[in-house]
């Protein structure tokens, strides 16, 4: 195996770290005390392309393969001090911009996949319902074929975007005695339509700007052509964009644990106590050693499900492992450099204990710990 | 029973049936209705469609219509192949 990367690789990952230092560390502590999603830096993201980093060119995106995606992603998230808005481009590209560019019709492609990667459109997956979280296909909401179209109902919450979003991607029960296949289908849904409302907005623990809320769907009507990969693909469309999203979310959290190993590394080398550097103690020294192993071991196994996404029929259990792996490192190193940083890393200005309040989150969306372990076994015949 | 039903046979019974005796499946036996394939049991079995015989599914063609049976799985590979 030759896990280099090409020229253009190297490139591609050197430039958008450039841009993610340059523009995307100031400003991170305000915005995570007031909750405040960074509209300017969205639109600095997308002129990068970094909504639509797998989108062809001719549909407005960059047109990189999936790997490449996932080392670009990396780099981001290595460079952005806001996970929050690392957090929201991930689910905007890979929960909404992948279901439309793999399964949306040309005219859906046409009309959406520009604004959708340059960052003019803001998009929301809206699947989870307050009675329906990792049993997600349990949904109550409805979608009625009527003349021309579909009139939705139905409250969708933990959206992650809602309340700046232009465009939702909302999955509703067209046959709800079939479920998963062939009961579920996925349209797209524009701000403004009537009917369609922003509801409760959520405080969190962590990823404080990126907004989350309720969608409130009361009699909308969309029209047949908002249907995304045909009536009743809901459930497989939403299991693909999954697997894109649990491969291509921790790739941007490889970016993150980096950060932290560097840091980690920094503050050992120069914080002093009883005479030396806090790293001569293996205390210290060895818990970095577990970042570096983490990292390393987490990136392997990300690109390599990465590579999959576009060479394998389905990655469900690879996107599972990776997801799994990857998020559970996360939140475990960042805990240990919090407690590396001692009282410092405490203190909101270290800005370490914000990203380990940020990555608690990645143990539970996307599916959570507990339902990953569930899919491997099941992929495992268990 | 032609090759396609025969393969996929084999392939049902030893990832989601052990132990299950091969004369309690026949070609018309149902797999999604009935239960013995769920959400991810149908994508193990389309991703072993998509490899054993060299075909792709569209998200909304993974539905009971073409994979309930396996009469109904071999006549949807088969149109793939052709089509």
């Amino acid at each position: 195996m030759d896990f280099s990367f090409t020229p253009d690789q190297e490139a591609l990952r050197d430039q958008i770290l450039e841009f993610a230092t340059r523009e995307l560390t100031e400003g991170a502590i305000e915005r995570d005390r007031g909750g405040v999603f960074p509209h300017d830096l969205w639109e600095k993201c997308g002129e990068m392309g970094l909504q639509g980093l797998p989108v062809p060119e001719s549909h407005g995106g960059v047109g990189l393969d999936s790997l490449s995606t996932a080392i670009a992603l990396e780099a981001f998230g290595y460079g952005c001090r806001d996970g929050g808005l690392a957090f929201a481009i991930g689910a905007h590209l890979l929960a909404c911009v992948i279901p439309v560019w793999r399964h949306g019709s040309e005219e859906l492609k046409e009309r959406y996949l520009p604004g959708l990667s340059n960052g003019s459109l803001i998009a929301v997956n809206a699947i989870t319902e307050p009675d329906s979280g990792s049993d997600a296909f349990a949904m109550k909401t409805r979608a009625v074929s009527v003349e021309g179209g579909f009139r939705i109902d139905g409250t969708k919450t933990f959206a992650s975007n809602g309340p700046v979003a232009d465009l939702a991607v909302v999955y509703a029960a067209t046959d709800p005695d079939r479920g998963f296949l062939g009961g579920i289908t996925a349209f797209l849904v524009e701000k403004g339509t009537p009917g369609f409302s922003v509801g409760q907005k959520f405080e969190k623990m962590g990823l404080r700007t990126a907004p989350l809320s309720e969608l409130v769907f009361d009699d909308v009507f969309v029209p047949d052509d908002s249907v995304i990969g045909g009536v009743g693909g809901g459930g497989p469309i939403f299991n693909h964009s999954m697997e894109w999203e649990r491969i291509c979310l921790p790739a941007i959290h490889l970016g993150t644990m980096r950060h932290l190993l560097d840091r980690a590394v920094e503050q050992a080398r120069t914080r002093k106590a009883f005479g030396q550097s806090i790293g001569k103690n293996q205390a210290i020294s060895h818990r970095i050693a577990d970042l570096k192993v983490r990292l390393e071991a987490a990136r392997l196994l990300t690109y390599r499900s990465a590579e999959r996404l576009e060479t394998a029929g389905t990655v469900g259990l690879d996107a599972s492992m990776t997801k799994l792996l990857v998020s559970e490192s996360l939140v475990r190193s960042a805990l240990d450099v919090v407690q590396i940083f001692g009282g410092y890393g405490y203190m909101d200005e270290y800005e370490v204990e914000r990203i380990l309040r940020d990555s608690i989150g990645s143990t539970i969306y996307s599916g959570t710990s507990e339902m990953q372990r569930n899919i491997i076994a099941g992929w495992l015949g268990l | 029973m032609s090759e396609i039903q025969s393969t996929v046979k084999s392939y049902v019974l030893e990832e989601f049936l052990p132990g299950e005796s091969p004369d309690a499946m026949d070609n018309s036996t149902p797999l999604i209705s009935s239960g013995i394939l769920d959400s991810l049991s149908t994508i193990k079995l389309v991703s072993f469609l998509e490899e054993q015989f060299n075909v792709q599914f569209e998200a909304h063609e993974i539905s009971r219509e073409n994979l309930d049976t396996l009469d109904l799985i071999a006549a949807t590979v088969e149109s793939k192949r052709h089509g």
